[in-house]
């Protein structure tokens, strides 16, 4: 299970809001799509998923403030590796 | 998707997307483990996390409080640390381990020191230089007060740029850099050009804090009548609610026809874009520079 942490977003910046998660739980994201869009007082930042998988959880709200190293979502890795090798199964029983 | 968007989200094109990797994480341990500022984390910067994922940042010189007390600015102020001896040598460390052929060297203003702080930036310059003599040293430095000696002891340790930013139009210094001066800025610029003809000059202007079009062209005028060759344009982004809020997004296509428009009239190389700053992707501002020279 992978962690979608609330980056460093500068000296003194503790907090931050989540204004739009661009994934719902049980989606599939690829490593580097954006996850989520959080916003400081200065700007706003897209969140880029740090691995490829399932998300499993979305721990935070639209609208809600969240701190500097909290955790907001969780990908399952091993949940793509099972959907890719059922996936390949498949490919090689057309095969045959 | 979600259809409940926030409605503090700012215009698409101020958007910007996190690098947070092994390189730029390896960046920020380096600077750390050096103890160095950077003006990145300092001011807050939007670009921090792709610019350190290029192993490149702006290192900022003489502490991180600041004397002043501009409108903009998110570094802090009050009373300054003590100057840093191991500072020239850590950063030249930093040069060597981010392998960097372009260093940034800014500072906050130390109008308490009897130099301004000149000198630091001097022996900054002296040993990356000493060290690295193919390295492209750019200075971006505060005002001195216009004390051309302070300037003198920057300009004379043999910076490739000396970069002062102007920040904004005329109007609203007052509101903007209270402590500073439009004119003391601009022949801070003149006064480098003229006695090291050289150096490159170069400034930069933040839109967005409520000028007008004419206001801006006036000052781009300004700008080069005081002998800037470089600029840079960039929207201003307020770090936090106790600073001057933000007038207008300007819109990417602005940004465009204003770098038109200083290219006409007369700079070396303008950079113009929303998330532009002074310091940002200076090498290949340089370089492009560099490449219209030739041409």
């Amino acid at each position: 299970m992978v962690e979608v942490v609330v980056p460093d977003l500068g000296e003194d910046v503790e907090k931050a809001k989540i204004s739009f998660w661009h994934y719902e739980e049980g989606d599939k994201v690829e490593k580097n799509d954006d996850v989520v869009e959080l916003t400081t007082d200065k700007a706003t930042f897209n969140i880029p998923a740090p691995e490829s998988g399932i998300i499993t959880e979305l721990c935070v709200e639209e609208g809600e403030e969240v701190e500097v190293g909290e955790v907001i979502a969780f990908i399952d890795e091993e949940n793509e590796e099972l959907e890719l090798s059922s996936e390949d199964e498949e490919e090689e029983d057309t095969n045959f | 998707m979600s259809l409940n968007a926030v409605s503090t989200r700012l215009p698409p094109w101020l958007i910007k997307k996190i690098h947070r990797n092994e390189v730029s994480l390896g960046t920020k341990e380096i600077l750390k483990s050096l103890d160095l500022n950077t003006v990145c984390e300092s001011a807050r910067c939007p670009n921090m996390w792709e610019c350190f994922s290029k192993r490149r940042a702006t290192f900022m010189i003489l502490g991180n409080i600041c004397t002043r007390n501009c409108a903009f600015c998110s570094v802090k102020k009050g009373l300054p640390s003590h100057v840093k001896k191991s500072e020239p040598s850590n950063i030249t460390e930093a040069v060597g381990r981010l392998n960097l052929k372009h260093v940034v060297i800014t500072s906050v203003t130390r109008d308490d020191l009897k130099d301004g702080g000149a000198s630091q930036f001097a022996r900054t310059v002296y040993e990356l230089k000493k060290e690295y003599s193919d390295v492209v040293v750019e200075v971006l430095t505060p005002d001195f007060r216009g004390n051309a000696d302070c300037i003198k002891i920057v300009a004379e340790s043999g910076p490739d740029i000396f970069n002062h930013n102007i920040e904004t139009v005329n109007k609203l210094y007052k509101r903007v850099r209270p402590q500073a001066d439009y004119y003391r800025s601009l022949n801070l610029l003149k006064f480098i050009k003229d006695n090291y003809p050289a150096i490159y000059t170069k400034s930069g202007l933040m839109v967005g804090l409520g000028e007008n079009r004419d206001e801006l062209e006036a000052a781009l005028d300004d700008l080069i009548t005081h002998s800037c060759d470089i600029l840079t344009i960039g929207q201003y982004l307020s770090p936090s609610r106790t600073n001057i809020p933000v007038a207008e997004y300007v819109h990417p296509d602005e940004f465009k026809r204003l770098e038109k428009v200083a290219f006409e009239k007369g700079f070396l190389y303008v950079m113009s874009g929303p998330f532009v700053r002074s310091s940002y992707n200076a090498d290949q501002v340089f370089n492009k520079k560099c490449d219209k020279e030739e041409v």
